[in-house]
């Protein structure tokens, strides 16, 4: 029974790349592009050379991050789309935090500055994050609009820290910030960002989280059945808070590890990728492991395939990246589709 | 001070078109019972086809009707996937805005390409009316351009249509109890089909009216958050059309002072004021908790099972 399942979920995901790379062909083919070629880099340009992959991991580290501020809270049939509000509110206050300390005169050796930073990425995201979480608990706005809007409060809000006197860099004509103090940034092994190791650990945590934990058992609960779950006396609108607050967290850490590992600095619009950013994709990527944190980091490193395919068929075919954002768009759809179509029936 | 007020009340109303029309159309399909969260991503898909076309033909009504169409082939694709395989309004909603996001820029791309100067749309024609049209106030609501006039048009008509017709109650009744609907012979699923065909087509308009009227040109996320704080004016209007409009042209007046107060300001950093349209959404939510009604059926696929 169990394998017959299995089965049927691999055919779903099957399919529904099938049909959208399809679609996907038909439109190239329309512009006059060779199709062969372009399927070719989407999938193969993160194999092909050591920067390549490397590419692939950078962009996968905050795709797990923002994949799971969409999951956890989604696990109790929350919808965060705010991972991309709580990674630039998260990143923006790590920035904050990050050049204050020297503007005061105040120099950590980064054995105390990287710690500082991490754990004000957290508590600026998860309290980001909490906002959201508050507002469906005790006013019942659907988390939807509430994430959104704030969002929309963190762009403003980031824009506000980067053009602010204090911190934005004189020569930049973007808002930018000055660059973060040497203690305070994080380096590459290999190529490979340092916060690969903070993302390990993140999939652990989570692992552990759900899995382990009593308030893993009570989001479980909640998710399968919420009238039994309040029968047996867990608190629902506790739940929410925390799930949010978790969710908010991870996002707000992701955004902090693009600031002081990827950037060293606030830039606006730095958790932008591949034409669009990293909140859409976690979006995208959690409504294609559907609430299931297990698969989150497999899911998050095959979109970052695909992504780096789509840079390269901007470089080298002049097909713009949007193109495949459309793609994933579609192989969510189709998904989403196909697995009320084959999973809910039996 | 009489231009002053007229000037914002004359932009007020523009803004309106876009908050008014979206939010009315999240009404009309969540009547019959299909939640429209796609909102955003289809003003965006209908901005990029709209502005495209209108750009190609040089004619401002050919984009409406575009953005128009494209609109309802959203709403077909939605209420077609939601009825057909039950998939969730939500989940299906958000991955269409993911959708149209991506297909606003890459039809732009493909089409318009990168240019030096951003191209603009061809003026929408407006309408005069003699004599009245030069009277102060009066004349910021009726000095203004077709698709104005046609929201006019589609509030009365929307009132007329739900409150004074037979078919208009029938799908009233849809949206709170579709087996009831049914059992007096009503057709669930095509007045569902119907409405959020519609109900898009007005999104859809209000997609086109941003680049054409609005900013006069096309740029990469242009509905900037409006869909979604469209589908919060539906939610706090409880799903009634005279208090979505309400609240389209109250959003679109917070729009407008938060751009005024912006230039004006010295003190208070322009930022804020942007921030000032998504705040009052979760404010205007939290005030109006108590009194926010759901059609019942709102969120449900219909099975006569």
């Amino acid at each position: 029974m169990k394998d017959k399942k299995i089965l049927r979920v691999i055919l779903i995901y099957f399919l529904s790349i099938l049909f959208a790379f399809l679609v996907i062909s038909i439109i190239v083919s329309i512009f006059g592009y060779n199709v062969i070629k372009v399927l070719k880099t989407l999938l193969t340009t993160s194999f092909k050379t050591t920067f390549g992959f490397q590419e692939t991991i950078k962009k996968t580290i905050p795709l797990i991050f923002t994949t799971y501020a969409y999951t956890i809270p989604f696990m109790i049939k929350f919808f965060n789309i705010g991972g991309w509000g709580q990674m630039l509110f998260g990143g923006t206050i790590t920035a904050v935090v990050g050049l204050t300390l020297p503007y005061l005169g105040i120099n950590f050796p980064s054995y105390i500055m990287i710690p500082l930073l991490i754990v004000t990425g957290i508590l600026a995201g998860g309290f980001f994050g909490l906002i959201a979480g508050f507002l469906a608990a005790k006013f019942d706005i659907n988390p939807i609009i509430s994430t959104i809007m704030l969002n929309f409060v963190a762009v403003q809000f980031l824009n506000f820290i980067a053009t602010n006197p204090i911190y934005r860099d004189p020569f930049e004509g973007h808002p930018i910030t000055l660059p973060l103090p040497k203690s305070g940034t994080l380096g590459f092994i290999y190529g490979v960002p340092v916060s690969i190791i903070f993302a390990i650990i993140s999939i652990i945590f989570v692992y552990v989280l759900i899995k382990k934990t009593k308030l893993g058992y009570e989001i479980t609960a909640i998710g399968h059945n919420l009238d039994a779950a309040q029968k047996f006396g867990i608190n629902f609108q506790k739940t929410i808070l925390t799930t949010f607050f978790i969710a908010g967290a991870l996002a707000g850490l992701g955004g902090t590890f693009e600031v002081i590992n990827i950037h060293k600095k606030l830039i606006e619009g730095f958790a932008q990728t591949s034409g669009a950013q990293y909140g859409i994709f976690g979006v995208l990527t959690g409504l294609i492991v559907a609430g299931d944190p297990v698969g989150v980091p497999i899911a998050a490193f095959l979109m970052s395939v695909l992504l780096v395919g789509a840079d390269a068929l901007q470089r080298t075919m002049q097909i713009p990246v949007e193109m495949v954002f459309l793609s994933q768009a579609l192989i969510v759809l189709f998904i989403v589709t196909f697995r009320e179509r084959f999973l809910r029936r039996t | 001070m009489l231009s002053f007020i007229n000037s914002f009340i004359s932009q007020t109303i523009t803004y309106a078109v876009v908050y008014t029309l979206t939010s009315l159309g999240i009404v009309i399909s969540g009547r019959a019972g299909i939640f429209n969260v796609a909102a955003e991503g289809i003003m965006l898909a209908s901005a990029s086809i709209g502005f495209i076309v209108s750009f190609l033909t040089q004619n401002a009504i050919l984009g409406f009707i575009a953005g128009m169409i494209m609109g309802g082939i959203f709403g077909f694709i939605l209420a077609y996937i939601h009825e057909s395989f039950k998939v969730n309004q939500f989940i299906l909603g958000i991955s269409l805005v993911i959708l149209g996001t991506g297909l606003s820029d890459l039809m732009y791309k493909l089409i318009i390409g990168v240019k030096l100067t951003a191209p603009r749309a061809p003026k929408t024609p407006l309408i005069k009316i003699p004599f009245i049209s030069e009277i102060p106030i009066i004349q910021a609501f009726l000095n203004q351009d077709v698709i104005v006039y046609f929201l006019y048009f589609v509030i009365l008509f929307a009132w007329w249509f739900y409150y004074r017709t037979k078919i208009g109650l029938e799908t009233r009744a849809i949206g709170e109890n579709p087996k009831a609907a049914d059992v007096v012979g009503v057709n669930v699923v095509k007045r569902r089909y119907l409405s959020t065909i519609i109900g898009s087509m007005l999104i859809g308009i209000s997609g086109a009216y941003l680049p054409i009227v609005i900013t006069g040109t096309y740029m990469p996320d242009i509905s900037a958050g409006r869909g979604f704080m469209a589908v919060g004016i539906a939610i706090f209007a409880s799903w009634k059309p005279q208090r979505a409009i309400l609240g389209g042209f109250l959003f679109a007046a917070i729009e407008v002072i938060a751009f005024r107060l912006q230039v004006i300001s010295q003190n208070i950093p322009y930022q804020f004021f942007l921030m000032l349209p998504f705040i009052s959404v979760l404010i205007i939510m939290m005030i109006f908790k108590k009194q926010i009604e759901y059609p019942a059926s709102v969120g449900k696929p219909y099975s006569r099972e």
